[in-house]
């Protein structure tokens, strides 16, 4: 392979391409050549580097500076200057208190920032997603290879199941144990499902892996579906991500006109084909019954379990559903070995989490770090500290279906075992940080707004509880509540996750009980003071005037 | 076998059984509102919920299957608490108050469960919108306020009928039951079978005829057949004060398992035609009311003359939709008694002369049974149009269809059922058998017969998209479709003049035939020989036992000049307003008396309403007729005469 002496990532994350990325990136070649550099300079259109108010961005390496935003009109000055007579374009470089996630991480080459521990978005942000070259030439297919030449299918099994991975998607399954389901399941004919409906508010993980490295996602299907027997396998892409798809979509011709999806890879009996779905914009389809329901072509609504995906998923066969960052992580796995990955994060729960960090800090953005880390390390660290004049309330988890988390417990490792026994959840690794200006009462009502409307409708309990409570709230919100309102969301949130018939309505009930769990007093001045402590409730009906002047 | 503990009892149910079924079995009520026998399980309700030791919630009951060592409680205060939490949210969410609904009593599940949890007030303040009502469709109303969206209707619709009409839009509270996609249900693809009106647990779906004549536990109820065509389909009519009120479908049916279509249920009462007042009789011209003893006497005395004149005696037809009782009593007067040489239905054979002179040449049956049908993955059908003549046919095609059954469609013209049809093969008027002709090559030629077989497959093959104008191509993909299937079932209907080219191809396809005839008692007709064509030519009398049928206008045209007609009818007609006799008969709700369904089945109707005073019934009519022309007639033995004769279809 060729060497550079530079390199220039574009980021190429939707926002980028809508502020210009791809002008930049096409001027940036057309000048680069222009001085007659285009065997020296590697060009990438990359995936986000970093969610930003300087978007586009462009980094150059080996000296990783940041620069953005950057217009096409700064490019023959940046190209000149930085490229040409190497000095650095100090007027175009980014502040980098505006960056988050992954340029922090780019940061931490120069030592200026705190390292996280990347393996899914290892190559997120670095390589050029539209190249399977490039994804080849950081260490990419390494697992396939492999797996064909030494691992039968059993081997690959066993390697999951010691490696101790567990679901990323919120529930934190043991993978290995589903993967084993399934390959246990009667059946010739099997499916695998990458769950890639990221609908939950505030997680952008699994995109970032889809639009920044596509063929992880590819890679790890093959071998997931070597282990468990499946030739077919389906993701399911959220309907909003356009950009993923896209990429996928060329992934998968790429990657079948080398021979790594298809049929007889590499000559051995295994064949795999891989094919895209874009969801229609419903939360609910990620759940897993439901996006196998829409899969099928019918409405999106939770089947009855049991049975169990794993026995009758997809047109009725056994099915392995799993979430695009559980996945992401295989090919290390197999690259590396269980033991390697089992030294990562907690002993119940190794590896490494993918957090999306929001709210009231200095810093927001997409994290990789390991398990067991805590609230209050992630703030201080990699969120740079709460905003000035900001303390700490609560941190709501994984997005709605997740937990509100009292800053009483930012000491509390997390991973799932030590957030189980404190009954809160990690969910999907959305993090909402939230100061002292924000009121549970209208946090659980926005919160109980999104569920309502998001219930598929199939069950009563979530169908018409969801709604109830969501009166109830706004009713306290409005200074109209009773202490008999707060009974009744006391009850609603009990009868919810008894009664309903899927994550959703079980989950939905999580904010209510929550909030009156740790934030009682608070819930009650709103009733029985008839304030709301933190100013943020209106605490009366509408005005009119100020509905319609 | 697996066996479980509900309540403390133990209980052995088969695997697959879910712990509803189960409950149920034993005597366990458990209370249901989204469940129902006929449909699969749905699991929205969550009325149904139990507890079961060692799960982390409660589970519904509905679709949990029973698994070995299983511990259920059905009435703990959990379960009690949230059966009732459950309600409370169902009386929150619409318009609920019952005094002013139809269903409101026994008919109402969501009342009666309210009950049963003893409720008395609604724990959470009602707050909903009203919904415009629904009022588009003929015979059924949507009121979306009383629905409880459990979606039984939306799964007859698709489980029981494939109709796929009724669905459900949007999401959360805001969901609501929706005909193709937001279309009035008067203006969709509805086929008003009234499927969901019979499964909707609540007043949201109202069959508008008998809206607020009473409730179901005090109307009387009459489990009989429809008369409508010759599938036999079990019906239950609903009625009050003689009144016919309802058609429901009997899930006992071994036809139709409770499934009917718009004719059985609806157009069967649909019928605007005056009834007979009393017997008349025609005097100096004109045909004036007379007493029973003056009409039997005046047919009588045109009748009796004529006995043993044969060709130039009288002429008869009877309708087929008369009892088999009646049909041999009809056939034993006229042939038998006065040995006259026309004696035939009105249906004249159309629709199963063919089809027993097969079977008289084999020397057996060829046909096959509903079961046939119903459990058919590759339906062909040959010039069958299901849709008008026999829909419950069609909804079993349609549900099938849904399930992965392939459809093939062969006929004249176009056919209302291949929009639908993997491949539909249609020609021009007369080359239907041709068709099956070059079907049959086509399933030779590529090697897939069944049997061994002397025919050149690729000559006859040829021959046919000659003769038929259709591709070799389209040939062998749907001979693959009919060949590929392992149980496919070739329906037959009046399109097909001559069945006997469907022999070779069901041999090569191992498929099964089966004829969905004429009228409701077809196939009496045929076996007791009353299916020649009806050509009045010189006969000094007709007598036509037409029961409720309304007779053709070129049946009443053909005999505009009989000498002497005597008319046996319910209703008033054109060919009433021409005899010389009229006898009142009963119509098809009062009729009494056994009938055999196209696949042979021996059934029994029963009448649902009484006689109206002027009419008396066509049996006793014909024995009474027959006893004024010192003919000694009776019914004895008439299940004998059916059996003279090698039927179709084995008969049972």
């Amino acid at each position: 392979m060729q060497a550079y002496r530079s390199m220039v990532l574009v980021s190429g994350d939707p926002k980028s391409l809508a502020l210009g990325a791809q002008a930049v990136y096409e001027r940036i070649q057309d000048e680069v050549k222009a001085l007659g550099m285009q065997d020296e300079i590697s060009i990438l259109l990359t995936g986000d580097v970093g969610k930003s108010d300087a978007l586009p961005l462009v980094v150059i390496y080996p000296e990783a500076t940041i620069y953005g935003p950057v217009s096409v009109e700064d490019v023959p000055y940046l190209v000149e200057e930085h490229l040409y007579k190497g000095r650095i374009a100090h007027n175009l470089t980014v502040d980098v208190r505006l960056q988050s996630g992954k340029t922090a991480w780019l940061s931490a080459r120069k030592g200026t920032m705190p390292a996280e521990h990347r393996i899914v978005l290892e190559r997120a942000g670095l390589i050029d997603p539209e190249s399977i070259e490039d994804y080849i030439l950081h260490d990419g297919y390494m697992a396939i290879a492999k797996m064909l030449q030494e691992m039968s299918p059993e081997q690959v099994l066993q390697e999951l199941q010691d490696s101790g991975l567990r679901g990323r998607g919120g529930a934190g399954f043991p993978t290995g144990l589903k993967w084993k389901f399934v390959a246990k399941a009667n059946g010739s004919k099997k499916y695998l499902v990458c769950n890639a409906d990221e609908s939950e508010p505030g997680t952008f993980k699994d995109r970032q892996i889809l639009e920044g490295d596509p063929h992880l996602i590819l890679e790890a299907m093959a071998v997931a579906g070597y282990a468990v027997g499946a030739d077919e396998g389906y993701i399911y892409v959220r309907g909003e991500y356009a950009l993923a798809q896209q990429r996928l979509l060329r992934a998968i011709e790429q990657a079948e006109e080398m021979g790594f999806l298809g049929e007889n890879i590499f000559g051995t009996q295994f064949s795999f084909k891989i094919r895209i779905h874009s969801g229609a914009g419903a939360y609910i389809c990620g759940e897993e019954t439901a996006l196998l329901e829409s899969l099928e072509g019918k409405r999106g609504e939770p089947r009855s379990r049991p049975p169990y995906p794993t026995t009758h998923g997809l047109f009725g066969k056994p099915t392995l559903v799993n979430n695009v960052e559980t996945l992401a992580n295989v090919p290390a796995i197999i690259v590396h070995g269980a033991q390697w990955y089992h030294n990562i994060g907690t002993a119940s729960s190794p590896g490494t989490k993918c957090y999306t960090i929001l709210g009231n800090v200095n810093q927001t953005g997409l994290i990789e770090v390991p398990m067991g880390i805590t609230l209050r390390e992630v703030i201080a660290i990699y969120a740079k500290g709460m905003q000035p004049g900001s303390q700490l309330k609560l941190a709501q988890t994984g997005g709605s279906s997740g937990s509100i988390v009292p800053a009483s417990l930012q000491d509390t490792p997390m991973d799932f075992d030590s957030y189980a026994k404190a009954s809160v959840s990690l969910g999907s690794g959305a993090l909402l940080i939230c100061d002292q200006e924000t009121c549970v009462v209208d946090l659980a009502r926005v919160l109980m707004n999104f569920f309502r409307n998001e219930s598929c409708g199939k069950c009563n309990p979530c169908r018409i509880a969801t709604q109830r409570s969501y009166e109830i709230l706004e009713r306290i919100s409005m200074g109209k509540g009773t202490l008999e309102d707060i009974d009744k969301l006391e009850d609603m949130s009990s009868n919810l996750f008894e009664m309903s018939n899927c994550g959703l309505g079980q989950t939905a009930a999580t904010p209510m009980r929550d909030i009156l769990i740790h934030f009682r007093a608070e819930v009650e001045a709103h009733v029985r003071l008839g304030v709301c402590p933190s100013g943020v409730c209106p605490m009366h009906e509408p005005v009119a005037s100020l509905v319609y002047g | 076998m697996v066996v479980l503990t509900i309540d403390g009892k133990q209980l052995e149910v088969p695997e697959g059984t879910t712990v509803l079924r189960a409950a149920q079995q034993a005597g366990i009520h458990v209370p249901t509102l989204c469940d129902h026998p006929e449909l699969t399980p749905y699991g929205g309700c969550r009325l149904c919920l139990v507890e079961v030791e060692g799960a982390r919630t409660l589970q519904p009951s509905c679709t949990l299957p029973a698994s070995s060592g299983m511990v259920v409680h059905t009435s703990t205060d959990k379960v009690r608490t949230a059966r009732k939490f459950v309600l409370t949210l169902l009386f929150s969410e619409r318009n609920h108050f019952c005094p002013f609904c139809e269903v409101s009593g026994e008919d109402c599940d969501l009342q009666q469960a309210a009950y049963g949890e003893d409720m008395d007030h609604w724990p959470l303040q009602p707050n909903w919108e009203p919904q415009p009502v629904d009022a588009s469709h003929p015979f059924i109303l949507m009121d979306q306020n009383r629905c409880i969206l459990c979606r039984r209707c939306v799964r007859a619709c698709a489980e029981l009928t494939g109709a796929f009409t009724l669905g459900f839009e949007e999401r959360g509270a805001r969901s609501a039951l929706v005909a193709d996609y937001g279309l009035p249900l008067g203006e969709s693809t509805c086929l008003s079978c009234g499927m969901c009106v019979q499964v909707c647990p609540t007043g949201a779906l109202v069959d508008k005829r008998s809206a607020y004549l009473g409730q179901k536990s005090v109307l009387e109820h009459n489990q009989t057949i429809c008369l409508e065509c010759s599938m036999g389909c079990g019906i239950d009519v609903l009625s009050r004060n003689d009144q016919v009120v309802r058609i429901e479908g009997n899930w006992e049916a071994p036809v139709n398992d409770g499934v009917l279509c718009v004719n059985g249920r609806y157009l069967s009462l649909d019928d605007n035609r005056d009834r007979l007042q009393s017997p008349l009789v025609r005097k100096d011209g004109q045909l004036v009311p007379a007493s029973w003893d003056e009409a039997l006497d005046a047919a009588a005395a045109g009748l009796k003359p004529l006995i043993g004149k044969n060709g130039s005696g009288v002429a008869a037809a009877a309708s087929t939709r008369l009892t088999a009782e009646s049909l041999y009593l009809f056939k034993e007067l006229f042939a038998g008694k006065m040995g006259s040489a026309l004696v035939t239905s009105t249906e004249q054979g159309a629709a199963t002369a063919a089809a027993a002179r097969l079977a008289e040449s084999l020397g057996k049956p060829f046909e096959a049974k509903f079961d046939a049908l119903k459990n058919a993955d590759c339906i062909v059908l040959v010039g069958a149009e299901l849709n008008e003549q026999n829909p419950v046919a069609g909804l079993i095609t349609r549900r099938l269809r849904a399930t992965g059954a392939k459809l093939v469609i062969i006929d004249q013209g176009d056919n209302s059922l291949s929009e639908l049809a993997d491949s539909a093969l249609l020609v021009k008027e007369g080359s239907l058998s041709d068709l099956i002709a070059g079907l049959t090559a086509a399933v030779v030629k590529q090697g897939l017969s069944r049997l061994e077989t002397a025919l050149d497959g690729r000559k006859a093959l040829s021959a046919a998209t000659v003769k038929t104008g259709i591709s070799a191509d389209a040939f062998l993909t749907t001979a693959r479709m009919i060949a590929g299937a392992s149980q496919p079932v070739i329906v037959f209907g009046q399109n097909l003049a001559e069945p006997a080219v469907l022999l070779d191809l069901a041999a090569a396809t191992s498929a099964g035939i089966v004829s969905l005839k004429g009228g409701a008692n077809s196939l009496a007709a045929s076996q007791l020989g009353l299916d020649q064509p009806f050509t009045v030519n010189g006969q000094q009398a007709v007598y036509l036992a037409l029961g409720d049928e309304d007779p053709t206008e070129s049946l009443v045209k053909s005999l505009a000049a009989a000498p002497f007609l005597v008319v046996q009818a319910s209703h008033k007609s054109a060919l009433t307003e021409k005899a010389d006799v009229v006898l009142p008969v009963e119509a098809w709700v009062e009729r009494q008396g056994s009938f055999f369904s196209a696949d042979g089945r021996l059934q029994q109707a029963v009448s649902s309403v009484s006689l109206p005073e002027a009419a008396r019934d066509s049996q006793a009519v014909l024995v009474e007729l027959a006893a004024r022309m010192d003919i000694p007639l009776d019914a004895g033995g008439w299940q004998e005469a059916f059996n003279r004769r090698i039927s179709p279809v084995t008969i049972y």
